[in-house]
């Protein structure tokens, strides 16, 4: 299939695009931002018969609270979640997620909901959403299914996603006062650039150095997102004194499994895990500290 | 083939070529709008930046289909000689370009960026404004005295109307 070839729709709603998706019989793909799409169909990775362009789903771009929960259309952009006095309240994780995405262009145009629905192992605002607990609203012409992010992932590149289907809402846990969360991330440079590893974390404080317990997500070392669930399980072992952080960081290392590959060896990888892990615990510990 | 409508530099325009053909591409050889440059093609030096309803994006990715309806700003349409504007005055005042590849690019981001602020912005704030455009004469230091500089003609302009 050459690129001159390829056909694209712009349904003008929802309800036109899964009708659309319903019905049709050739391959197609949803386009958002296209700063995934478009790079791979350059490459001829992705060459569908059809671009079913949804950029312009006005729709699907939101950012709301609504029943204890908030909902964020998939058509959102980095740029709309850095902006977002509501995530910086109350997902202050996934606002710091987005800023990492690329530079500015990036973040203008890229999406969440492309951003989930590339799967990369790598992709920035995944292991925030993990620590939020979101749930992906997934819908078709006439069914409609909620799935936790944790169970949305089958591999790189892979996901539950049938062909029918797109992602029309995410719903996460707005983050209550004693709630705290960061991003970290090392890449090669500052801006523009794929995560070697990431990591998102949530802590529920409740006095001095103490936790209640939290949740700590890894990308990019491993096929999916990895939840280091052991780590997790020492958070409320006693204060987050520095000797606690370092044996933490160093179960982290256990922990995730990463491969070797262009960008970094597994060992490098593991190294670095663990460094980003131990910083963020003593960056978060010094921000719940001086508020 | 698909006829797009779309406005670029204030102008309305109509274009027939093929829906997955490049923005980028339309400017260029569609509109023979040859500021805006190819270079790495893949969203990352930026220098085939325009404004999209007045956002940075990078019109390598963008497919022409998707641009109907839209209002697209280029370089030539945030001015052109004799009639420049405040970023484009002050990068040839502090000599900010060097072979000129990237500064088509470069200007456009710099414009979204002063749209949005009333400040003279610091070295960093401007480095993580412009993170997305790369320039391989790496002329940065002029490149951000130039940004600026533009901030601060902006500035002294407001005073003057307001005051
Ligand atoms: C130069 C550059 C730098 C980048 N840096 C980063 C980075 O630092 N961190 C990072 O995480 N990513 C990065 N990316 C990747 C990309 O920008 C992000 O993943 C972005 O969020 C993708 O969003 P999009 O709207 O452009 O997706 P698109 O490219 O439009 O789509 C991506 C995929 O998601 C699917 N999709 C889109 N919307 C939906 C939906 N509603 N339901 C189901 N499937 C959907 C599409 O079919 C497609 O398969 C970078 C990309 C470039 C080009
Ligand atoms: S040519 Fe578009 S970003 Fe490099
Ligand atoms: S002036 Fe040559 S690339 Fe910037």
């Amino acid at each position: 299939m050459l690129v001159s070839e390829i056909d694209m729709i712009t349904p003008s709603s929802l309800s036109e695009c899964l009708a659309f998706l319903a019905q049709t019989n050739k391959k197609h793909k949803l386009l958002a931002g296209g700063t995934d799409a478009t790079v791979r169909m350059k490459e001829g990775n992705w060459r569908p018969e059809v671009w079913v362009n949804i950029k312009n789903l006005k729709e699907l771009r939101y950012i709301e609270e609504k029943e204890g929960c908030i909902h964020i259309g998939p058509l959102t952009t980095h740029t709309d979640i850095v902006r977002s006095p509501l995530l910086q309240k109350k997902a202050d994780v996934l606002v710091e997620a987005s800023r990492e995405v690329g530079a500015t262009q990036m973040q203008n145009m890229g999406t969440i909901g492309g951003n989930i629905g590339t799967a990369s192992p790598a992709g920035d605002t995944i292991p925030a959403l993990y620590v939020l607990g979101a749930i992906l609203e997934i819908s078709s012409l006439d069914t409609k299914r909620l799935v936790p992010i944790e169970q949305f992932f089958t591999g790189p590149g892979r996901t539950v996603l049938r062909v029918n289907e797109m992602i029309t809402n995410i719903l996460i846990q707005p983050q209550v006062p004693n709630e705290i969360g960061i991003f970290q991330k090392l890449g090669p440079r500052k801006a523009q650039s794929i995560s070697i590893v990431n990591v998102a974390i949530s802590l529920r404080m409740i006095e001095g150095r103490h936790c209640q317990g939290g949740k700590i997500a890894f990308g990019a070392v491993g096929p999916t997102i990895i939840r280091a669930k052991k780590c997790e399980s020492l958070l409320s072992q006693g204060p987050l004194t520095e000797d606690l952080i370092q044996n933490i960081a160093k179960i982290a290392w256990k922990e995730v499994m990463p491969i070797t590959d262009v960008r970094a060896t597994a060992t490098y990888r593991r190294d670095m895990a663990s460094a980003l892990l131990e910083r963020g615990l003593y960056r978060l510990i010094r921000r719940w500290e001086n508020r | 083939m698909k006829t797009i409508q779309l406005t670029v530099n204030g102008v309305q325009c109509s274009i027939t070529c093929p829906p997955a053909k490049t923005l980028l591409d339309v400017l260029r050889e569609d509109l023979g709008l040859t500021a805006s440059k190819e270079c790495c093609g893949k969203g990352e030096c930026g220098s085939c930046s325009v404004l999209i309803n007045n956002e940075a994006a990078c019109s390598c990715l963008v497919l022409a289909g998707q641009a109907e309806g839209q209002d697209i700003i280029t370089c030539e349409g945030v001015g052109l000689t004799p009639n420049l504007d405040v970023i484009q005055e002050s990068f040839v005042e502090e000599g900010a370009t060097q072979c000129g590849y990237c500064t088509p690019g470069i200007i456009v981001s710099a414009k979204a960026f002063l749209n949005g602020i009333n400040h003279i912005p610091t070295t960093d704030e401007i480095k993580t404004a412009l993170g997305g455009n790369l320039c391989r004469c790496t002329g940065y230091t002029k490149i951000i005295k130039a940004v600026q500089s533009a901030a601060a003609k902006n500035n002294s302009k407001k005073e003057t109307i307001t005051g």
